[in-house]
């Protein structure tokens, strides 16, 4: 009996220690997570409760979404969609004037669908400039700046820095605040669409485009996959799952203000930095060709591991946005360590 | 000779790993002397100049100065000993003067220095050098490549280099430059420096140095003296005969069947619109030096270089490619010459390189479902004789002849009409080199046209059924079958209007 539980006991180690050698960075982000799982049950008051754990994920969710579309421009070898928060923004406004106005028809006023369609609308748009203007050579974190500015200017313009209210009940609640089969609607989203973008890297020709023209642009060039389209593509879907979370966050706080996404959004205060957090630690490369959009959900759910347990420890938001910004560096070391010792150079 | 060497080398060896770079080279050099030093490339050419001027210490064997038994550890103890290289990278700061460029170690200079002084303490460097004419306070970045050329010297002089190595100093200069390069030489042997110069340009070996060591393998084939050979010979000497053995047989006859017309195309970097056939089947060599154009040709036929003007004609069709992806889409494969840069993606596994350019063939709708690729790359990994066990591997952690089997191999995914390919075998041991020969054969030998450019003499007279040499920008000759002769091509390329009076 007991030599049997050895035995297993050996196959799983030398498994174990495979799947360490294979995907070190995978393995060390489930070790982390097993550390501070391990911690937060034996330190941590109502940590190990459903809800709580219900909670994590609804938290992970919102900038897990945004996480995920960054991935496909990081993993593009197009590093970030700097102005995150900014699309959010103006889409949040967009969605929200429709809720409240119709965009000046009455008729149309509180029509979810026109509404939701307007904002991902705007969303595509941004998304299909900046990324045109980085396809044709220019630098992603100058033109993603630029675009920062213009895209929170418009949102503050048309709104006049107000708040923009719509009263409940509206279509939106589903969305915002309602839920299926015990889990929120934006954890169903998150959920769905980690599954369909993993699926879409992993068994698409526009996946497997993605991975390689991140690799090397010039190989990509002279194979025929050019980044001017792929720069466009991994901007909008960036840009469309910005709009996304914006629709479900202002369905959900029945208002919109252009600076939602920089002061009210969460723990962390700053969205854009928040969502980059999220895709470095999951150990994506920032250089391109190497990680998945998995890897970043599992970060997405780290980081609000991590912060959920320090709301419970009683830590108010500085420390938090403190840790936000080790775990950062922490992620970037440990990558840059593996990434030496694992990858071919040059 | 009446006196010893300055600089003696015996017996040096020198291994990386499995690969003998060097076996008991011999090498000297006396004061005031040009010496040539010539090798096909891998031959051990730069290993021997990295050792001399101390950038690679970990030989074996005997290296004396003056006599006496000296161990380099950093390039600077060989700068102190008098030692000097010039690279064909330069390493001057484009927008600083020639002044600052030529003191720029500091050493010499005082703690506070003007311009102005900068500039009067360059002056007899610069005269020595032949460039008497240029303002030391004008910036390096307005001067021409082989003036900047000039100011490397003239930099090395300054720190008092009694042995000073040039290596391919003319591979990218005109005709002008190139003469003002050893119009220098010459004045520096005058002056007793001792010049280590090698160069690929035989007509520029032969027209400055009266003695010449030769690299074949890794062995130095003794010295010969310049007045006692001639061109044929060493190259006879340099290549060996034993190596044409590697070859695959050519082909019998070449197809009247045209393939692909290529009509009045002017890429950068080629003096005249070019133009010229492949046939089906045939295995067509563009030879030229650095510079020649040859390789400019070859991509822009693959539309990753813009040409002026021009098309091609193929299946009665007549197009320009703009991009690769439509030279793709007419089944025009295009491998560089560079597959670090744009040939190979490291950091991906081998089978994703192999199916890179054909992502449609292995996917339904665009989904990539199943086994299809796995089977796919397989496929063609056993075809071109890669490893089907390490299909998962990175390919950045492959041996350079095996990515540039990843790298040519990817493109018959394509089941291209024509394979484009830039330097076969630049950087690949022996025996992959003749795998991968013996490969382009075969695929000619089932009906695909293969145009290739090299700058390797060997392969350029064995491999190909026909071949067109290029001179500096223009096309020389065509030549077919059993008149493919290596003094023939040697002399289009380096010199086909006798300006060197050989």
């Amino acid at each position: 009996m007991s030599t049997i539980i050895q035995d297993n006991q050996q196959t799983f180690s030398v498994k174990f220690l495979q799947f360490y050698k294979d995907r070190t960075l995978l393995a060390i982000l489930l070790s982390l997570f097993a550390v501070m799982f391990v911690y937060g049950i034996f330190f941590t008051e109502n940590y190990l409760t459903i809800t709580n754990f219900k909670a994590i994920i609804r938290d992970a969710a919102l900038y897990g979404i945004m996480a995920i579309g960054l991935t496909f421009v990081t993993l593009s070898g197009n590093f970030f969609l700097l102005s995150l928060k900014e699309t959010a923004s103006i889409c949040g406004v967009t969605f929200a004037m429709g809720m409240a106005t119709g965009f000046g028809s009455p008729d149309l006023a509180g029509n979810f669908l026109v509404s939701l369609l307007a904002a991902l609308a705007v969303g595509i748009v941004s998304g299909v400039i900046q990324g045109y203007f980085v396809g044709m050579g220019g630098n992603p974190i100058v033109v993603t700046l630029g675009g920062a500015g213009i895209l929170y200017g418009i949102g503050a313009w048309w709104s006049d820095n107000l708040v923009i209210n719509f009263t409940r009940p509206h279509d939106a609640e589903w969305l915002g605040t309602g839920s299926f089969l015990g889990l929120p609607s934006i954890t169903w989203s998150f959920i769905l669409i980690a599954i369909a973008a993993e699926i879409v890297l992993r068994h698409t020709n526009f996946g497997r485009k993605v991975y390689l023209v991140g690799a090397n642009k010039a190989a990509g060039k002279a194979t025929g996959h050019e980044n001017f389209s792929m720069a466009i593509i991994v901007f909008t879907i960036c840009s469309v799952c910005c709009a996304f979370v914006a629709v479900a966050f202002v369905a959900q706080m029945d208002s919109a203000q252009s600076n939602y996404f920089s002061a009210e959004f969460g723990s962390s205060g700053d969205m854009t930095i928040l969502v980059i957090a999220t895709v470095m630690v999951g150990g994506n490369s920032i250089m391109g060709g190497y990680g998945s959009t998995l890897r970043t959900s599992l970060g997405a759910i780290f980081i609000a591991m991590v912060d959920n347990m320090m709301v419970l420890q009683g830590f108010n938001s500085g420390p938090r946005i403190v840790g936000v910004g080790l775990m950062i560096v922490f992620s970037i070391i440990v990558f840059g360590l593996f990434a030496k010792g694992s990858r071919a150079q040059e | 000779m009446a006196s010893d060497p300055i600089l003696k080398i015996t017996g040096v060896s020198r291994t990386f790993g499995a690969i003998n770079a060097l076996k008991e080279a011999n090498f000297e050099i006396n004061e005031g002397e040009i010496m040539g030093l010539v090798g096909e490339n891998g031959a051990g050419k730069s290993t021997l100049v990295k050792i001399i001027s101390g950038f690679d210490p970990g030989f074996q064997g005997s290296y004396k100065i003056n006599g006496q038994e000296v161990k380099f550890e950093t390039p600077s103890q060989a700068e102190e000993s008098g030692i000097a290289i010039a690279q064909q990278e330069l390493s001057l700061i484009p927008n600083m003067s020639v002044a600052e460029n030529i003191f720029l170690t500091g050493t010499k200079v005082k703690k506070f220095a003007t311009l102005n002084t900068l500039s009067k303490m360059a002056r007899p460097y610069l005269d020595e050098v032949g460039l008497s004419e240029i303002d030391p306070t004008t910036r390096i970045n307005l001067l021409s490549v082989g003036e900047q050329h000039l100011v490397e010297v003239a930099r090395l002089i300054s720190r008092e280099a009694k042995i000073l190595i040039l290596d391919e100093p003319t591979a990218a200069l005109g005709e002008a430059e190139s003469r003002r390069i050893l119009e220098m030489v010459e004045r520096l042997a005058a002056n007793g420096k001792s010049i280590i110069y090698v160069s690929h340009r035989l007509d520029e070996i032969f027209k400055i140095t009266k003695r010449i060591t030769i690299l074949r393998d890794g062995l130095s084939q003794g010295i010969q003296y310049t007045k006692d050979i001639d061109v044929n010979k060493l190259v006879e000497i340099m290549l060996g005969r034993e190596l044409a053995n590697m070859f695959p047989p050519r082909a019998d006859h070449i197809s009247n069947d045209s393939k692909i017309k290529i009509k009045d195309l002017w890429p950068d970097g080629v003096l005249e619109p070019v133009s010229f056939s492949a046939y089906k089947g045939e295995i067509l060599g563009l030879s030229g030096q650095l510079g020649s154009g040859a390789g400019e040709v070859l991509a822009s036929i693959a539309g990753a270089l813009q040409s002026r003007s021009g098309s091609l004609i193929m299946n009665g069709e007549n197009f320009l490619p703009k991009s690769p992806s439509q030279a793709i889409k007419k089944k025009i494969a295009y491998c560089s010459s560079d597959r670090k840069k744009d040939g190979l993606f490291l950091g991906r596994p081998i089978f994703e390189n192999l199916t890179s350019p054909a992502l449609n063939a292995i996917s339904n709708y665009g989904f990539n479902f199943g086994s299809t690729e796995g089977d796919y790359s397989k496929n063609l990994a056993s075809e071109f004789l890669i490893d089907v066990k390490r299909m998962h591997d990175e390919s950045g952690l492959l041996s350079g002849g095996n990515q540039q089997k990843v790298a040519l191999g990817k493109w018959l995914s394509i089941k291209p009409d024509v394979l484009l390919v830039n330097e076969p075998t630049r950087g690949v041991d022996v025996g992959a080199k003749s795998e991968i020969y013996q490969r382009m054969r075969d695929l000619a030998a089932r009906g695909i046209t293969i145009i290739f450019a090299s700058t390797d003499i060997q392969e350029i007279t064995y491999l190909p059924d026909r071949v067109i040499t290029f001179y500096r920008g223009m096309m020389i000759d065509e030549h077919r079958l059993e008149q493919i002769k290596t003094p023939i091509i040697l002399k289009e390329i380096t010199d086909p209007f006798n300006e060197t009076n050989l």
